[in-house]
């Protein structure tokens, strides 16, 4: 018995098995709920490498598994990764409402899990590339539903995500060459050049952002805030193996100038689309970039930035969960998510409204909700360094709460219509408010977070 | 495998892409597909054992059955002519291979300073492939096309990291994914027809 059989082919085989059941979407969900929270509790507390009593037997959990050669290890170190990511299904399991997602939202979610898992915990890291291109796979499947066309932002997403496995793979080669020429720096440069190039498709730096704010425009919001949110987690926990583990940092190169400015980039492009959109995918699509920015400028604080970076990705969760299930809810109610469309919405739906309002300006970083405390921790990290990425950076959270002005203004405006058309059930209504009040509780108290954030980055950076 | 034969294959792997990318017929460009299979797989056993290089040609196979049964059972009808009714579209694709071809072939001087164990038909094979395949994804809407473009620039990077590593892993890894990608296309195909939930 070992880790990744536990933490990755039992659920992919949950996963493959509850494909057959998708019409029981209730008995799925729940039965889903259930096993996520099982693997959770697993993470939590399975001893690694040590004998322990499991009802009649005695069993020893391995950390790794043998295939083809190759290792899968999944050590007491990464539980806080396994957790982080098992909590983030069950969070999304949670809050989706089976009658408007597509019920193959529940198994392929769960093999996306795995795979990000199976890429993170793979030996040689690099083969970790292949994974993510099996995870675009499904997850172009995921945004396809039956029924609906594949969107063009979909196939420009499985593109962009292949072409990066490529350029990664063959940054690998290249660099495991170097190590029998070492010293030669054109082989490093040209390497990391191809390296950049490849983590640059998969995260969608500029200029390969497009696919996010079409997919955003066009396709279900729940699903795609899903994808955003685990994908991009995903990318940057392999990139951060990648990096560590592949020596990147020890080969005396400065990494952290080139995080930088696509960090900058990234915030600043997100910042601009948020000031011109007038679409409520769009403007989704626009904080997802930015918030890829600020990712890349917290972990370019390298050791001061993970826990920046992991009370980030919390944070995100919830922002993009209420974000997303407010505008599925609020599509049953307006033909369009365009801003015209929307108009006076909040005089209707107030209660859905509030969370997209409170989901936007969480993660603008408005003062007072949970989102500002962790960007000014960033804020704080950056200010050692040229007053250039710091201007930007604010610039561009300023560009972003703009954005959410417009927004609200757009929400608020008497548009001179009058519902009686009921959105939600109460349990979703009531969903919604609750994780409007922990956004704001976060802000009031971020020490939680934080206290648990630097717990995940010591036992990480620890390994 | 001898330089004049290698140079045949070449020229037919050219064919191969161009006309995958020039013609309108599903059927041809599947035939045409299964084809370039056959000489990815002789440019990889170049470099690799036969049985480890057969994988390429069951895996390349596999997924151009996958698509082709896909639309062959398909209501909609399709265009069987070769060319599409736009000759102007087809000249430009074809002049626009015809570019991607010069081009790679002025880089290969270039590119053998990188894949040392390889030959020039390889690495002028893989790279012509990965422009072809590029050129398609360019070009195309279609989700079709654009898959069978994704099989292409697989099939070019496949040939070229032959010459660099060999491990079962990866050959199988890639297989799965040749084969994931025919039935994703064949999803694609047939996605909005099915019925919808919720």
């Amino acid at each position: 018995m070992s880790t990744p059989l536990i933490w990755i082919l039992l659920p992919m085989l949950a996963a493959g098995t509850s494909l057959f059941f998708l019409r029981y979407r209730y008995i799925l969900r729940w039965s889903g709920l259930g096993f996520g929270l099982i693997l959770v509790v697993s993470g939590l507390v399975l001893p690694i490498n040590e004998v322990f009593k499991f009802l009649f037997w005695e069993v020893k959990l391995s950390e790794q598994l043998l295939i083809f050669g190759r290792r899968f290890i999944l050590s007491g170190a990464d539980r806080p990764i396994v957790i982080l990511l098992f909590s983030l299904w069950l969070f999304w399991l949670l809050i989706m409402d089976p009658k408007l997602v597509p019920a193959q939202f529940i198994p392929l979610s769960l093999a996306g899990i795995c795979l990000i898992l199976t890429a993170y915990s793979v030996e040689p890291i690099f083969y970790g590339a292949l994974f993510f291109a099996f995870l675009a796979l499904i997850y172009v499947v995921l945004l396809s539903p039956p029924g609906k066309e594949p969107t063009p932002g979909v196939l420009r997403f499985l593109i962009f995500q292949i072409l990066g496995m490529l350029f990664i793979l063959f940054a690998a080669w290249l660099a495991s060459w170097i190590d029998l020429n070492s010293g030669n720096q054109v082989m490093l440069a040209r390497s990391l050049l191809i390296l950049a190039l490849g983590f640059s498709f998969l995260l969608s730096i500029f200029p390969f952002i497009s696919w996010i704010s079409m997919v955003s425009e066009r396709n279900h919001p729940f699903l795609s805030g899903y994808i955003f949110n685990t994908y991009f987690l995903g990318v940057f926990l392999f990139g951060t193996r990648f990096i560590l583990e592949g020596g990147w940092i020890g080969q005396g190169l400065d990494i952290q100038l080139p995080f930088q400015l696509a960090g900058v980039i990234m915030l600043s492009s997100g910042g601009l689309i948020a000031i011109f959109s007038k679409h409520l995918g769009r403007l989704m699509g626009a904080v997802i970039i930015a918030e890829i920015g600020r990712s890349l400028l917290a972990i370019s604080l390298f050791q001061a930035g993970f826990p920046i970076y992991f009370g980030m990705v919390i944070l995100q969760s919830i922002s993009l969960g209420v974000w997303s299930i407010s505008l599925t809810q609020l599509q049953q109610g307006i033909h369009d998510l365009d801003f015209q469309s929307a108009a006076g919405a909040a005089r209707l739906w107030p209660v859905i409204t509030s969370g997209l309002l409170l989901g936007y300006f969480t993660l603008a970083g408005v003062p007072l909700l949970g989102g500002f405390p962790i960007y000014w921790a960033l804020g704080s990290g950056l200010s050692f360094y040229p007053l250039w990425i710091n201007s930007i950076f604010v610039l561009s959270t300023l560009g972003l709460v703009y954005g959410g002005l417009r927004l609200l203004g757009v929400l608020t405006k008497n548009a001179g219509e009058e519902s009686i058309l009921i959105l939600a059930a109460p349990s979703y209504r009531y969903l919604i408010l609750g994780l409007n009040v922990l956004l704001v509780l976060i802000g009031f108290l971020p020490q939680l977070i934080f206290r648990i954030t630097r717990t995940i980055s010591d036992l990480l950076l620890g390994s | 495998m001898s330089d004049l034969l290698q140079s045949l294959l070449l020229a037919l792997l050219f064919f191969c892409g161009t006309g995958i990318l020039i013609g309108s017929s599903r059927r041809w460009m599947t035939g045409l597909l299964a084809l370039q299979y056959v000489e990815v797989f002789l440019f990889v056993s170049i470099s690799w054992p036969l049985e480890i290089a057969v994988v390429k040609l069951v895996a390349g196979w596999m997924a151009s059955a996958v698509l082709f049964l896909t639309y062959q059972n398909m209501i909609e009808a399709e265009p069987e002519s070769w060319f599409a009714a736009n000759p102007p579209g087809t000249a430009f694709k074809g002049f626009a291979a015809l570019l991607v071809g010069l081009s790679v072939y002025s880089l290969v001087p270039l590119a053998l300073r990188w894949f040392l164990g390889a030959t020039s038909q390889q690495v002028l094979g893989g790279l012509w492939l990965l422009g072809l395949g590029l050129l398609q994804l360019v070009l195309s809407r279609d989700s079709l096309r654009i898959i069978i473009g994704l099989l292409t620039v697989l099939s070019g990077f496949e040939i070229l990291y032959a010459t660099l590593e060999a491990s079962v892993l990866m050959t199988g890894l890639l297989a799965i994914l040749n084969i994931g990608f025919a039935f994703l296309g064949a999803y694609l195909l047939i996605a909005s027809n099915l019925e919808e939930n919720p």
